[in-house]
């Protein structure tokens, strides 16, 4: 029996339009910026590069590094907030509201304050240590013995933790004097990405966005609810678990790259849901695409609004769109 | 006599309509209950008359001024309500939340004068709850409860007192309990009674008047001997029930009931 | 109907407070950079010091420590009347985003104003108070549902949200600020207690005098607000009107307060709790206790932030959110009703 019902466009279809807009924003955004370059020097700087050439040297180590990096947090912030939300089943949650951002800062803060130089590699796992350790604050108290992880609950220990783990950052800071640096991991913004981290950061991202989307049966089954999902056979827990350390993986990584970015985990896999229906065989695919488009959207326009922060870009669609999720009462999947 | 009367109601939650056109009058110094199947509107109707609820169209008076156009701590004084299930913070004590029903006759800082005092220990003592005066409210069993809220109401020194299902959540001995203390305050203080009840038979136990309703119409209002019948239980109810004499009160009751239509009864199960 | 027991507990515990302020004060006020030592407070208090002493407290010391101890109040406060008017014991003027509201409306007139040094003082909490009272208008506008009225659990969601973009935005605004300017928000953000001469507590003293007496006039309407919408209807009570009066008098509190000591949260949470959890939620009782407890722990946090580090300070509010956010998590842990 095929269900067709609330699936309102074709998968492939949107699938196809979504990967053409990434696509063409990429492109929009290694042309846009503060030195203005036209096509066929972009594509003199890939395929002839001439490291005499000024321009060249812009799109090869400023531009695609950067624009790349915008994508795999797009990518990775989008994905992970689909995991977080599958496994709390409620579609307010997202990597920076459920305390994971604030954990990697947190961690990060701490790593440069014992060793200011330090491997990337290094650096993604504390970011996944501190994203654990503010993911795990935040489940175990959110988590109410009643009715398992009820909106406000969540929330509300989301945002007292972050609280929490921002403000040890900021003293962290204070005392080891790492001020610059810990202003540009709370406000966001990925100019700085270099190859060396992209080297690092792609074959991660990409190699647990495959683990999801072979999980994501899985994922569409736990989304019945917990005693479904047991009684249908699956080893809920182990799920559980596994999708929560691959989230806190990739928010772990994207607050390495860019700093704290909130709401993309929130609003695209919500989006996605709204495109393609509630199997997560397409949602998490779709998701990570559209999660790219905007990110790397939101960073050309911060680049053209001369280099404002991308989280308070972002913030400025995404808050809205919580208020209207908030308002028309979509709380749980 | 009726003090309390709605004319040509039109009552709505939001844009949706509950109640429409309905007339009614609450006799004086009688118990009256309101009785009808889920989602009838007897919540709905029993909110309207004490102004908890806007109405769309039509006039609720008392002593014939407009309800909706008074102040409302003037109603508050003429009018107590139990609301369904109530809730408290917690921490706060049996005195002090009697003491609330205070409220509509103080001013600024709500210093109580030795009058809220004495009517404070009256409703305590009317309801039988003295000696819980510096419980917490919390810590009661929900029949204790239940008195507690009464004896706020019964701060507010009203006539008229509405009850929302005052019995729901309890027991069937505390159940009558409240029931019997509702009768008495009726019978020693001549107050009339609003409530909504679930259980028919307590309906006809405990009450003189009765407003039947259902979609949101009142099908019938009147005395009890008068209004009941079998054919009314099962236009309301849709229950198949018969009129019995209860040998301990000599007032009627409903026995060997049944649905008019057993169409669940005919599923085949194979 | 108080029990007397109650009554006297509330005139011990106040007791007990006071005497705990004092010395939290004490110890604020002799440490520092110039060490006064006890005997040269003490005199200096009673007038008998010394010409430099004298100078030290009266000038520098006490004006910040003023500031401090009604900032704690007014915070404490604050977080008492949004508590009881949402029925959510974990609600108040950080988590809300109202602090965020005063922030974004502090920059955004730092943006646009002509930043008048004289003037500034006086103006700034009636900035903070306008970006406060609009936040607070707009969670209430957005929690607002037609026929059942305010959600309190939609109200404190939305307050996070609009937290999260007010603070992006104010960051976003500082790109554009010069150093100085720069530095002042990122201090304030972090709530340091920056107000340290006598005309901040100018400014700041007339605003608790009138909203405080207020409140306490307002208590017994609080206790029945507290109870549920409608027993508080049926008592006669215009609830919708009350609840919008008392909330935008307990933001201007809070924002007059964080536009003098910087964005402070936390405050609003402890006070209250702590004070309930001697005498009850009845607010003629606890709310003196509330006032005392939000001094303390605020001077407290400001202290310990000003010494723990051998060279520079922590700002008052990276303090209290240390101390205060694990007290948050322990009190949702322990409440099933949100």
């Amino acid at each position: 029996m095929e269900l067709k019902n609330k699936i309102p466009f074709h998968f492939s279809i949107i699938f196809t339009i979504a990967c053409i807009i990434l696509v063409i924003t990429f492109w929009i955004s290694i042309v846009y910026g503060s030195a203005d370059i036209n096509t066929s020097t972009i594509l003199n700087a890939v395929f002839n590069y001439d490291p005499e050439d000024v321009n060249h040297n812009i799109i090869i180590d400023v531009r695609i590094p950067r624009d790349i990096g915008a994508l795999l947090v797009g990518v990775a912030l989008a994905v992970s907030g689909a995991g977080i939300q599958s496994v709390t089943r409620n579609s307010l949650a997202d990597p920076s509201l459920i305390g994971l951002n604030s954990g990697a800062a947190l961690m990060l803060a701490l790593t440069y304050a014992v060793s200011p130089v330090i491997t990337f590699p290094l650096l993604i796992l504390t970011g996944f240590i501190g994203a654990m350790l503010g993911g795990t604050m935040v489940l175990m108290i959110g988590r109410s013995r009643k009715d398992g992880f009820n909106p406000v609950r969540l929330i509300l220990a989301g945002a007292a933790v972050s609280a929490l783990l921002s403000a040890a950052s900021q003293a962290i800071a204070l005392y080891f004097r790492l001020n610059q640096s810990l202003i540009f991991w709370s406000s966001g913004g990925v100019s700085g990405t270099t190859w060396q981290q992209l080297y690092t950061g792609i074959p991660v991202v990409a190699i647990i966005v495959v683990i999801f989307i072979l999980i994501s049966g899985q994922l569409s089954i736990l989304n019945l609810g917990e005693s479904i999902a047991k009684g249908l056979g699956q080893n809920v827990k182990l799920i559980r678990a596994g999708t929560m350390l691959l989230s806190m993986l990739l928010a772990g990584i994207s607050v390495a790259i860019v700093g704290q970015i909130a709401f993309v985990g929130l609003m695209v896999p919500h989006i996605s849901r709204f495109l393609v229906g509630t199997d997560y065989k397409k949602v998490i695919p779709l998701t990570a695409v559209l999660g790219g488009c905007l990110v790397v959207s939101a960073d050309t326009v911060a680049r053209l609004m001369g280099e404002a922060p991308v989280s308070a870009i972002i913030s400025f669609i995404g808050v809205p769109y919580f208020l209207y999720l908030i308002k028309k009462g979509g709380r749980t999947i | 006599m009726n003090r309390l009367t709605g004319r040509n109601l039109t009552i709505a939650y939001g844009n949706k309509i509950i109640i429409e056109n309905l007339d009614i009058g609450i006799p004086d110094k009688k118990i009256t209950s309101i009785i009808g199947p889920n989602g009838c509107g007897k919540s709905t109707l029993l909110k309207a008359l004490c102004r908890l609820l806007p109405i769309k169209k039509g006039k609720i008076a008392l002593d014939g001024t407009d309800i909706n156009k008074s102040a409302s701590k003037e109603i508050a004084k003429k009018i107590a309500i139990l609301p369904q299930s109530p809730e408290v913070a917690d921490g706060l004590t049996v005195g002090e939340l009697v003491s609330y029903g205070r409220y509509p006759y103080q001013k600024g800082f709500g210093r109580l004068v030795p009058e809220d005092v004495e009517v404070i220990d009256w409703a305590l003592q009317v309801t039988g709850i003295t000696e819980f005066k510096h419980r917490i409210i919390n810590d009661l069993s929900g029949g204790q409860k239940q008195r507690v809220w009464i004896a706020m109401a019964l701060a507010q020194k009203t006539d008229i007192i509405f009850l929302d299902e005052p019995t729901t959540f309890l027991d069937i001995a505390h159940q009558l309990e409240i029931l019997e203390l509702i009768k008495e305050l009726n019978q020693k203080q001549q107050t009339t009674i609003v409530m909504v009840l679930h259980d028919i038979n307590q309906a006809i136990r405990f009450s003189d008047y009765m407003i039947t309703m259902k979609d949101g119409e009142v099908i019938t209002q009147g005395n009890i001997p008068e209004v009941l019948s079998s054919q009314l239980l099962a236009e309301v109810f849709q229950i198949d029930a018969e009129l019995m004499q209860d040998k301990l009160t000599g007032k009627p009751m409903i026995a060997n009931y049944q649905l008019v239509n057993r169409k669940y009864s005919k599923v085949e199960i194979k | 109907m108080i029990d007397s027991k109650l009554k006297r507990k509330q005139i011990i515990v106040c007791s007990v407070l006071l005497v705990l302020l004092f010395l939290a004060v004490t110890w604020s006020i002799t440490s520092g950079e110039y060490k006064m030592d006890l005997s040269a407070y003490l005199k200096t208090l009673i007038g008998q010091g010394e010409f430099k002493d004298n100078l030290i407290l009266m000038e520098f010391r006490m004006p910040r420590m003023l500031i401090t101890l009604l900032a704690g109040m007014a915070l404490s406060m604050s977080g008492a009347i949004i508590q009881s008017i949402t029925k959510n014991p974990l609600a108040e003027s950080g988590i809300l985003g109202i602090n965020a509201g005063g922030g974004f409306a502090i920059t955004v007139f730092i943006v646009i104003g002509q930043v008048n040094p004289n003037t500034f003082i006086y103006v700034l909490p009636l900035i903070s108070a306008a970006g406060g009272i609009l936040t607070a208008l707009l969670i209430f506008l957005f929690s607002y549902n037609k026929g059942k009225g305010i959600s309190p659990a939609n109200m404190v969601l939305i307050g996070v949200g609009l937290s999260a973009a007010l603070s992006g935005g104010s960051i976003t605004m500082m790109r554009k600020f010069n150093e100085d300017q720069a530095e002042f928000i990122a201090a304030w953000m972090a709530g340091n207690i920056w107000g340290d001469e006598w005309s901040f507590v100018l400014a700041f003293l007339p605003w608790i005098l009138i909203i405080i007496p207020f409140l306490f006039f307002k208590s017994s309407s609080l206790n029945i607000i507290n109870t549920n919408d409608q027993t508080a209807k049926s008592l006669g009570m215009n609830l919708d009107k009350e609840r919008l009066i008392l909330l935008i008098i307990s933001v201007i509190l809070s924002s007059v307060a964080v536009a003098v000591v910087g964005s402070i949260g936390f405050i609003g949470l402890m006070g209250p709790h702590i004070a309930k959890s001697f005498v009850g939620p009845r607010h003629q009782l606890f709310m003196p206790i509330a006032l005392l407890t939000g001094a303390f722990l605020l001077v407290i946090a400001d202290t310990i932030g000003q010494t723990v580090l051998s060279i520079g300070t922590i700002p008052a509010g990276i303090v209290v959110a240390i101390i205060g956010a694990p007290y948050f998590l322990y009190l949702m842990y322990k409440t099933n009703s949100i």
